[in-house]
């Protein structure tokens, strides 16, 4: 158990040493020539420092290392163009019915899945069903189709979905990864079969896994069916990409700056910096769904008062700590939504900081007295908040920041408690209620993820014991905004209500918002035409071309 | 029959460790937070229906009494089943034998390597005089001290980022191995080197040394056929305590330098409470350590025959 503790430990001291040094070794690396033309041909190396997926089929289980590596061979419904309008894909055209319980999609009639299996309502169908498959042990995808009762084949190309209730987020989540259609022949392999090789219409198909070194993915020379905006038809330029994993951001840098690979992920701040003046460019691809923010367990004291939450927030000066921590590559976020998201409110006014007016909250709500390490105290109880951290989700520089939050608040009174863990540690004290703050990301597609998180229903653990809203919002009010909006179909209607219950959670303290879930590629000077779904914000390698 | 009884002793002793490691794993993953469910069905945090969690619980037998769990888990690894990774839902046997190769080939050469490294050092400190032995053990008090985490970044960023000489990331091919094996072998040569360097100077005191030289053995030859072979014998004794030590620190080198191995997976299974594959790594490697353990002695039973009648 001592080895992964030290490593958890070595990567903050690692990253800071690492830039110093290689900000002095590093020679002068010519930025590459850019060609306009893209040229087809090559093997581009992708190294991912997200964990390596234990089964390549996104619809079981269905996490984000998933998402990436499937967006390469795997294909959705409908996707997203980059100002958040729904557009077609394998679906060309759909409509709701007049009372929202079911929706008709048109499907391609020309697409084939790269075993040749024809792409049809019957394949939609299928994968419907394993997705709602408990056999399948599906959760981000299952929760996706939470509406979704059934579905009927209308004609070889038309399908049609029938839903328990209206709404209105379901095209948002018929775009994600998570719920993208496999070929119908290769889901019936059997689950550990499919795992391995996963069947889509993508631009590239899986042809070897070698665990824990790479997947290797070829090209689909019969691909004609990119998303309504890519910048080109016609199969992938690419040849080859060898999918490696890569888990020291250290070595994943260096591994690039050397050329050994072409594009890393997970990009450290004090990385992306460095990366500056040597032709490497930083691909910035926030994820969808909610900010990171820190959440304030409302459930319990002392944050199950107002005024104490709203004296935690007027006291944590963030803004420093992220534009230093974070060299320059996170901005300030004032909403609980992601800035990808066009129906986020962001409200900066309620985040202003002022610790005198913390410290007269606080004698208002009791918390009168001082101890002997000038900590509040109320009834003999020290104001102290515990923070546990989870060590694989909070990369170093967010360690950091969480630090300065807590010499911060140490200001006015309040005593936080930091507690690194591993990430299995880290839900069970979440699904314990023994934290009373918390930063936990969440990435969906839409304003829908406002629900998951701070509706009534998500205090009530699921199965596994977790539950999403972490802050424990019990509101009667934003419950209703939240179950209307996500029903409605009328867009400014929807828009308006979930700008209402934005509000009513900004103003009620609830979430402190640091900055978007940073998500930062960084792609060497020989790769162009490399971009971020609008989705889920995974990178495809459909328009990618290496320079020669 | 002396030989026999040795050989029944170790084994018995062997077959104890590896019950030991067995039990031990079991009730530590088994005591630490989260939910072996969790690993089966995507990892921690995953929000899974309450029938596939019911399903899993079923199908692993998760759902019944711990002690029934351990007899069940003891049986199937006393027939040499390892059972099936949780997140890999593949066997374990055959997960592992790929991994172990690999993480053998580093563990022997960071040994091989350590072991040349230490026996110039000791060499060259004995011969140097007062300050050859100062520097001597100066450098390998710091070889012995430096964490590998440590000494692999600065590698990668001397000898790959600024220098380009080597690849920071493992290849295939013996370059790909060069900092893996550097980064392993430095700490331990400091150890080795330590200990050598000190039977070493003691050897070179003896009497049989002085017999030697006043028979006229050249200085080179005096080391060489003799004083060497004393000197190695605490070094032998302390290899199988190397090998485990360089089996731990391949977690940190394996996942450093992206290299597929022992190491790097029982760190990724242990974060996601994958119980069988924590296990069968853990046995494997206890396993290795056993033989490696036998076959030291053995080796200092043949080259200190003083052993032999003990």
């Amino acid at each position: 158990m001592r080895a992964p503790a030290h490593f958890a430990h070595r990567s903050i001291a690692a990253a800071a040493g690492i830039t110093a040094l290689t900000l002095l070794l590093a020679g002068c690396t010519p930025a590459a020539q850019q060609n306009t033309e893209p040229t087809a041909g090559g093997t581009l190396v992708y190294a991912s420092g997200d964990a390596e997926p234990t089964c390549l089929d996104p619809h079981v289980g269905g996490n984000y290392p998933q998402a990436l590596i499937a967006t390469q061979y795997l294909e959705s419904l409908v996707s997203k163009d980059a100002d958040g309008q729904i557009i077609p894909w394998l679906a060309t055209a759909w409509e709701p019915a007049e009372d929202g319980l079911s929706w008709k999609f048109q499907l391609r009639d020309d697409v084939t899945f790269t075993d040749g299996t024809p792409f049809n309502a019957e394949a939609v169908q299928a994968n419907v069903e394993h997705l709602l498959d408990p056999a399948t042990t599906s959760s981000t995808g299952y929760l996706a189709l939470g509406k979704v009762a059934s579905t009927d084949i209308v004609d070889e190309h038309t399908i049609r979905f029938n839903l328990s209730t209206p709404d209105s987020a379901l095209l948002d989540s018929l775009s994600m990864p998570w719920v993208a259609i496999q070929s119908p022949t290769a889901l019936a392999r059997g689950m550990d079969v499919n795992c391995e090789s996963p069947v889509g219409t993508g631009p590239f198909i899986v042809t070897d896994w070698k665990r824990q070194d790479s997947i290797t993915l070829v090209r689909n020379d019969d691909y004609n069916s990119p998303p309504a905006d890519a910048e080109h038809d016609g199969p992938a330029y690419l040849d080859e990409i060898v999918w490696r994993f890569i888990p020291d951001s250290a070595s994943r840098f260096a591994a690039l700056q050397s050329g050994q690979v072409d594009v890393i992920d997970n990009a450290q701040p004090s990385d992306i910096a460095a990366a500056e003046g040597q032709g490497i460019t930083d691909l910035d691809a926030p994820r969808p769904g909610a900010s990171n923010r820190i959440e304030l367990n409302s459930g319990k004291a002392p944050f199950d008062d107002i005024r104490v939450r709203e004296a935690f927030i007027r006291a944590a000066d963030v803004n420093d700590g992220i534009e230093a921590l974070f060299f320059g590559t996170a901005d300030r976020s004032f909403s609980v939504l992601s800035s990808v998201e066009t129906l986020g409110l962001s409200a900066e006014e309620h985040f202003g900081i002022d610790p005198d007016a913390a410290n007269a909250l606080l004698d208002e709500a009791g918390w009168t007295e001082r101890d002997g390490d000038g900590y509040r105290v109320k009834n003999g109880q020290r104001l102290s908040v515990d923070f546990p951290v989870s060590t694989n989700q909070s990369i170093p520089a967010e360690q950091s920041l969480f630090e300065q939050i807590q010499a911060a608040v140490k200001q006015v009174g309040f005593e936080v408690r930091l507690k690194p863990m591993d990430l299995s540690s880290w839900y069970s004290t979440l699904i314990g209620n023994d934290y009373n703050l918390v930063s936990a990301p969440y990435t969906k597609v839409g304003p829908d993820v406002l629900r998951i998180l701070y509706h009534s229903d998500s205090i009530t653990p699921a199965p596994s014991g977790y539950f999403a809203n972490l802050a424990q919002l019990n509101d009667p009010e934003v419950d209703a905004l939240l179950t209307e909006a996500s029903q409605v179909t009328d867009a400014d209607e929807r828009a308006a209500l979930y700008a209402e219950v934005q509000e009513l959670i900004l103003s009620g303290f609830y979430a402190l918002p640091l900055y978007d879930q940073q998500n930062h590629f960084l792609v060497g000077g020989n790769v162009s035409g490399l971009r971020a779904m609008p989705t889920v914000s995974t990178p495809t390698f459909y328009d990618a071309w290496l320079a020669r | 029959m002396r030989i026999g009884r040795w050989v029944l002793t170790r084994a018995l002793g062997g077959i104890f460790v590896l019950w030991a490691v067995a039990t031990l794993i079991f009730f530590a993953m088994r005591a630490i937070p989260g939910d072996p469910a969790e690993a089966i069905l995507g990892g921690p945090g995953s929000q899974a229906s309450d029938e596939a969690i019911t399903q899993v619980r079923s199908e692993y037998g998760l759902d019944r009494p711990l002690y029934e769990q351990y007899l069940l888990s003891l049986g199937r690894l006393a027939t040499g089943d390892l059972g099936t990774s949780y997140a890999l839902k593949a066997d374990v046997a055959g997960l592992v034998g790929e991994l172990f190769l690999s993480t053998l080939i580093l563990t022997v050469l960071s040994l091989l390597v350590a072991w040349a490294f230490a026996l110039a050092l000791a060499l060259w400190a004995t011969r140097g005089g007062r300050i050859g032995r100062m520097i001597g053990s100066g450098m390998e008090i710091i070889a012995a001290a430096v964490p590998h985490f440590w000494l692999a970044s600065i590698f990668i960023v001397i000898f790959s980022t600024a220098l380009g000489w080597l690849p920071p990331i493992s290849t295939p091919g013996p370059l790909g191995l060069v900092l893996p094996v550097l980064t392993l072998a430095i700490p331990l040569a400091g150890f080795l080197g330590q200990v050598m360097r000190e039977s070493l100077t003691d050897a070179l005191e003896s009497p049989f040394v002085l017999s030697a030289r006043a028979r006229g053995e050249s200085e080179t030859g005096v080391r060489w056929r003799h004083a060497i072979r004393h000197a190695a014998l605490p070094a032998i004794s302390l290899s199988g305590w190397a090998f485990g030590s360089l089996i731990s620190g391949a977690v940190v080198v394996e996942t450093v330098f992206a290299r597929p191995g022992l190491g790097r997976s029982l760190l990724n299974a242990v974060l996601i409470r994958d119980v069988p594959m924590v296990t069968g790594v853990a046995l494997i490697s206890a396993l290795a350590f056993v033989l490696v353990t036998i076959a030291t002695d053995a080796i200092d039973r043949v080259a200190d025959p003083r052993l032999r009648s003990a």
